[in-house]
């Protein structure tokens, strides 16, 4: 297939990815700094900002944070912008993807730019934004072909939820909130029941370790290697040369994760840290193999 | 205790109301969301408390009445409580619940409060919930009331009072929890000003006291939460328990009894289960006991329970104690046990098996409220003021033909707080308070605020759910906002220490390259343009 549209796929994985993970990231974070104003606003603000790699602003209230992070198209950090990157990729491969596909993002991105995130009350908005987005999740699911740009998308979804899930990591909700931290970063990442269903009790360290190695839950920076893992696998299987140095990335990487020791409180951290790192590598890799083989051609006269 | 109240009580009294003091200013406590409140205005009101309900549908956040599900109508102003005022509620709360965990071991052990007298021992075997199958069932640690909801309402003085003990299956703190989230969510403006004592610790609280209160040789206890099925009224609750502390929501059907010990089938064979949370009536917990005809318990439970291979929680028979019988005599009972002085006065009740006390109920039936004694959920209640003289006429049969099954009580007017009516105007409702509390065996822990029920109707009195009350999230305000938490920088644990390994970059954020690329974007757009001239016919 065409570079230019591989590409757009695996954008268009990785912006769907980012939105739907910032939004439940945002409104858990929103709900935490309402609920327990035992830290203070200016630095629950901070954390997430930094987080998500945004500037700090001086933003120090919860209102004002969501709509920082709401945002505006032209910074695809931010949820608009994430969802406008994601349409944007979407529609230069409109003629590849479902017409339910791209209905349902473009309604997403509809519902921004017209200022849902203005809606009285952030928790609402958010909420329908998220809705929106596991509308298009669902639709790639049932309606698109398991070919080679569906692996280009799932591979850019996975390193993004890992990078993601890096992120929600780096926030420590564990320690600025003691006691409702650690809830709140399961919950973010959208794993609180499958955590509590696994028997352990919610503290810290062990909620942190389930988001890096849990073996089921989709969300586990394990199961996304893995899963990203398969996706080169299956890009190989369909002929993709070139592909060895990014299998090699991301199947270290999970190994890694499979075959880790668990991993004391501090230990995690580090695991984290490899993990955003491999993921890192891997998108260089891809960029390399895949969508920017030759350099830029320069015309000498 | 059953003093008859003065005559001068005839003049209705105005209620205690929680934000206007008698003299009409707002109290400054209330200021702050009071303004938050008027600033969004009644018809901010009406959007946000629709925002409100699709949230309590869509997460369906619901109880079930007759044949209806439908949510738990949530107020939008919440309750506040100072910590002042909490402090003492805790602590009345507790100091109850350990006499009356010193009476139920009393009752069904040696009987010394009965050989005392200083109970009528009939009125304790007479009680419809004392059970004679549980006498001499010890419990691993000491608790047959793991988790416990006392009513307690606020007189005309503002004084907290205990209306009712419930030690059997106190229900609607899954509403406290939910109540919390949903008004963070649609309303997160009231809580700029105020630091509110958080209340998610509750499901841990109680999974730990389940696991503390298992057979002791048990090192890895299994919990398991016991429901009558989708079509009780708190089934809603019952699947929130067991989501939150990770553990089975099981039916009668999915357990059985073997050699005293309790399994479950699972389709990796039959798996034994220590602690059992029960969320259905004494009566149908075990065929071979209890009631014959029930199909929602285990058969055989009861010795399992008495063999000491299965807690059951909360304890079988604890509805001797709750019994509104015995519900006079708790002061009496915390002085004897304890030998302190009751921290949280009850409300006034006539024993109507006296007859100097039912006479004087009977001659002013119209000032009391009337309740069947073994009864909750304000089922078969009398209210004086507000009935039917024929209504009044059955009351005054029904005691003096059987007066053990009634109590009677002045009616008190509790507090009035501001709720959210009609065309989101505010208005003052009756509230009362169940705080839940969960006994550990070491530790009572009392869930901040507890459940604020309030009757929605004006002027009525009756609060519960199934009577038509809704329910309001209540704060239990920590005085003075705190600054006292550490700094950014200082909350570094062990993990800060860490070098970050080279080639990881925590700030760089990958991004689509042509999505964002301006020459290309601008170029793509000329070709656009450049085809609408073509199309429309160039000038010149």
């Amino acid at each position: 297939m065409l570079s230019r549209i591989a590409e757009s796929f695996y954008w268009l994985g990785r912006y769907i990815e980012r939105a739907e993970a910032t939004v439940r990231l945002l409104a858990e974070h929103h709900q935490l700094l309402v609920e327990d104003q035992s830290v203070p606003h200016a630095t629950g603000c901070a954390v997430l900002l930094e987080a998500l790699s945004m500037p700090d602003t001086g933003v120090d209230t919860p209102h004002e944070l969501v709509r920082v992070l709401v945002g505006s198209e032209i910074d695809p950090s931010t949820i608009a912008g994430a969802v406008s990157a994601a349409r944007s990729n979407a529609r230069a491969i409109r003629e590849s993807l479902s017409q339910d596909t791209f209905e349902a993002l473009n309604s997403a991105h509809l519902a921004l730019s017209r200022g849902i995130a203005f809606a009285a009350s952030p928790g609402v908005a958010l909420h329908n934004v998220l809705e929106r987005l596991l509308v298009v999740n669902g639709v790639v699911d049932w309606t698109m072909p398991r070919d080679e740009a569906y692996h280009f998308m799932v591979l850019g979804r996975e390193l993004e939820r890992i990078d993601m899930v890096g992120r929600l990591l780096s926030i420590r909700h564990d320690l600025l909130w003691p006691s409702s931290g650690p809830a709140a970063t399961l919950r973010a990442a959208g794993g609180l029941s499958p955590f509590l269903r696994s028997g352990m009790a919610i503290t810290g360290a062990d909620a942190r370790r389930f988001l890096v190695l849990d073996t089921t839950f989709p969300r586990s920076m394990r199961v996304c290697a893995a899963d990203a893992e398969e996706a080169v696998r299956g890009l190989q299987r369909r002929g993709a040369s070139d592909s060895s140095l990014l299998l090699r990335e991301v199947g270290m990487l999970r190994s890694e994760l499979e075959y880790a020791r668990t991993p004391t409180a501090r230990e995690i951290e580090q695991f984290v840290d490899e993990a955003r790192g491999a993921a890192q590598r891997a998108g260089d890799e891809v960029n390399r193999a895949f969508f920017r083989q030759h350099g830029t051609v320069v015309w000498s006269h | 205790m059953t003093t008859a109240p003065a005559d001068a009580a005839n003049a209705p009294v105005a209620p205690f109301d929680e934000m206007i003091t008698p003299d009409g200013t707002p109290r400054a406590t209330h200021a702050a969301v009071m303004d938050t409140l008027t600033s969004i205005g009644a018809s901010g009101l009406e959007v946000r408390a629709r925002q409100r309900d699709a949230y309590l549908d869509r997460h369906g956040i619901t109880f079930t009445l007759g044949e209806r599900e439908r949510p738990l109508p949530m107020d939008l102003v919440p309750r506040l409580l100072m910590s002042g005022e909490w402090q003492r509620i805790e602590a009345g709360v507790i100091q109850r619940l350990r006499a009356l965990e010193a009476f139920l071991a009393d009752v069904y052990g040696p009987g010394r409060v009965l050989a005392d007298g200083l109970i009528p021992r009939s009125l304790v075997t007479s009680s419809t919930h004392f059970h004679r199958e549980a006498w001499g069932i010890s419990t691993p640690n000491d608790v047959r009331i793991h988790v416990s909801g006392i009513d307690l309402i606020r007189d005309e003085a503002g004084e907290f009072r205990v209306l009712e003990d419930n030690l059997r299956n106190p229900s609607g703190v899954s509403y406290v929890l939910e109540n919390r989230r949903t008004l963070a969510h649609v309303l997160p403006e009231v809580f700029a000003a105020h630091r509110v004592r958080p209340v998610n610790e509750y499901p841990e609280r109680l999974l730990d006291a389940l696991k503390a209160a298992a057979p002791p040789e048990v090192s890895r206890p299994t919990v398991v939460v016991l429901t009558p099925g989708v079509h009780n009224s708190a089934h809603y609750e019952h699947t929130f328990l067991a989501r939150h502390m990770g553990v089975e929501l099981v039916e009668g059907r999915d357990l059985y009894c073997r050699d005293n010990t309790v399994y479950m089938r699972t389709t990796s064979g039959p798996e034994p289960v220590h602690v059992i949370y029960r969320r259905i009536d004494d009566d149908f917990l075990d065929p071979v006991h209890l009631r014959p005809d029930s199909v929602l318990g285990i058969p055989g439970v009861i010795n399992a329970a008495r063999a000491g291979r299965v807690t059951v929680a909360n304890a079988i028979g604890n509805g001797v104690a709750d019994d509104k019988a015995i519900y006079p005599y708790v002061p009496k009972l915390i002085r004897y046990y304890l030998g302190e002085e009751p921290i949280l006065p009850n409300v006034d009740t006539f024993d109507l098996t006296d007859p100097d006390q039912r006479k004087h109920v009977l001659a002013h039936l119209d000032r009391m409220v009337v309740k069947p004694s073994d009864a909750s959920g304000g089922y078969g209640l009398v209210m004086g003021p507000s009935a039917t003289d024929e209504e009044l006429a059955q009351a005054a049969r029904d005691v003096i033909s059987s007066p053990r099954n009634y109590i009677a009580q002045p009616v008190v007017t509790f507090s009035t707080c501001p709720t959210v009516v009609e065309d989101g105007r505010i208005a003052p409702r009756h509230v009362d308070l169940r705080p839940f509390a969960v006994n550990d065996g070491r530790n009572v822990y009392v869930l901040p605020g507890g459940l604020s029920r309030v009757a929605l109707p004006e002027g009525s009195l009756v609060v519960n759910s199934s009577q038509g009350g809704g329910s309001k999230d209540t704060w239990v305000i920590d005085d003075g906002v705190g600054d006292e938490r550490p700094a950014v920088e200082d909350w570094s644990d062990d993990g800060a220490t860490v070098p970050w390994p080279p080639g990881y970059n925590a700030t760089r954020r990958d991004n689509s390259p042509s999505a964002h690329d301006d020459r290309i974007l601008q170029q793509e757009r000329q070709q656009q343009q450049a085809g609408d001239r073509a199309a429309g016919g160039t000038p010149c």
